[in-house]
């Protein structure tokens, strides 16, 4: 039995924890190109927080508002964003996310789409988990090539929230707010200590509660696999298909 | 961003924005500069200029002869339309019929004191998708960034689909767009 639950796509496992870090009665938002978010806060959803505002930006399921998405944008700008989830090309031992370039910002090897509102989300949001489906030393940097969101600012700066989780298919990190950097929270299933200290670039101290991630329960990966891949097929037809498996 | 667009909808000097502090961006763009907050003023925040287009383009399902105007699904279009100097909607269809927004209940609508020119461009959102009248060309789009991997066969993509077709209709004939659908829904 053990065997068979613990076999599952990095997709899959990301999004069960995901949906672990969800409570009930939040506002939820979950942006752009985001299906593994949107996948774990359906599976919570269906699990266990069935009061969430869940707003999932291009569904029309999950879109409380009559107009476009800076609609999720003002609500968090007025604080009433309890959780929401970035990633980037680049995130730092300071919590710092990059999403405009790699290299020099006036010749950059790679320029990317740029903030997308996580310049304001990354403040505003009460709690925002990080995300990556690549844990490797160019994704997990020493210093970000640039700041597009900081992790950590002045105290004459208004600021909701901030960093709080970063998941991977390898680990969950947590927010030191004091030492002001991510510390090892949780090691997933196929992965230790040291796979994930050689795959990122900066040193990860342990977290005093570090623990193994538990594995995906039976119940939680048929949830998925069955009504969260159903309604998230209308969002993001093509990674439902292919990212979770049919039960 | 939102709020530069949306302050320049409303015709606002400057609007004070949230988040910011402590990035890149604030050192590449002059638009942006850090202020204290005049009513808290141990508080820093971020001024920004508001955003005001010469021009804004958008793809409608439909308009009629006054500028009304419905685009497919819940946008933010309208404080578009608002922050730019002048609007201009192109639509798969011009409709004799007066329309309203009872006209447009699960998508957006541009009233004609907002909009500034309307022009007929069936198919004008390929190789992106116009509501639930056709969808995404994969197959284009595929296509597309495949060429744009390099410089030369950037250019020869533009060549074919840009520069080196006579009109609108001529593209569709090249990107084969009349193949993507059967024949009945081509009469919209």
């Amino acid at each position: 039995m053990s065997d068979q639950v613990t076999v599952c796509t990095p997709e899959e496992l990301m999004a069960v924890i995901f949906s672990r870090e969800v409570r009930d009665w939040e506002t939820i938002g979950v942006g752009a190109a985001s299906p593994i978010p949107a996948a774990g806060c359906i599976l919570a959803e269906q699990l266990k927080a069935p009061h969430i505002t869940l707003i999932i930006l291009g569904s029309k399921e999950y879109y409380p508002f009559p107009a476009g998405s800076s609609e999720l944008h003002f609500l968090a700008q007025r604080g009433e964003l309890d959780l929401f989830f970035l990633s980037g090309v680049q995130m730092d031992r300071h919590g710092n996310i990059n999403l405009h370039v790699l290299g020099d910002y006036k010749s950059p090897q790679m320029r990317l789409p740029g903030a997308y509102g996580s310049a304001m989300l990354y403040y505003m949001a009460h709690r925002v988990i990080l995300f990556r489906t690549e844990h490797s030393r160019r994704t997990f940097v020493e210093k970000v090539d640039f700041v597009t969101a900081a992790g950590i600012t002045p105290e004459s700066v208004y600021r909701e929230g901030g960093p709080t989780k970063v998941v991977t298919p390898k680990a969950v990190l947590s927010w030191d707010g004091k030492k002001g950097e991510w510390a090892l929270d949780a090691v997933n299933p196929g992965s230790t200590v040291e796979d994930i200290q050689a795959n990122t670039g900066f040193t990860l101290r342990l977290s005093p509660m570090v623990q193994m991630t538990p594995p995906p329960t039976e119940q939680e990966l048929s949830v998925l696999r069955t009504v969260v891949r159903q309604k998230l097929e209308r969002i993001y037809p093509e990674f439902a298909r292919t990212k979770i498996r049919p039960d | 961003m939102y709020s530069m667009v949306q302050a320049g909808s409303m015709g606002l000097p400057f609007v004070a924005v949230r988040g910011l502090m402590g990035t890149d961006i604030l050192k590449n763009r002059p638009d942006l500069k850090v202020i204290a907050d005049p009513f808290h003023p141990m508080e820093k925040v971020v001024a920004a200029q508001p955003i005001r287009p010469d021009v804004a383009v958008f793809h409608a399902l439909k308009a009629d002869r006054f500028g009304n105007s419905i685009t497919p699904g819940l946008r933010d279009d309208l404080m578009m339309a608002r922050a730019a100097r002048r609007a201009v909607v192109t639509a798969e269809e011009l409709t004799d019929k007066e329309l309203t927004m009872r006209d447009a209940p699960n998508d957006t609508f541009l009233p004609a004191i907002d909009v500034d020119v309307v022009v007929q461009v069936p198919w004008g959102a390929h190789p992106c998708s116009c509501g639930l009248l056709y969808g995404l060309d994969d197959a284009h789009l595929r296509e597309y960034v495949q060429a744009a991997q390099e410089e030369k066969t950037f250019k020869n993509y533009l060549e074919r689909y840009v520069a080196g077709v006579k009109n609108h209709q001529e593209y569709l004939q090249r990107v084969g767009v009349m193949n993507l659908l059967p024949a009945e829904k081509i009469n919209v």
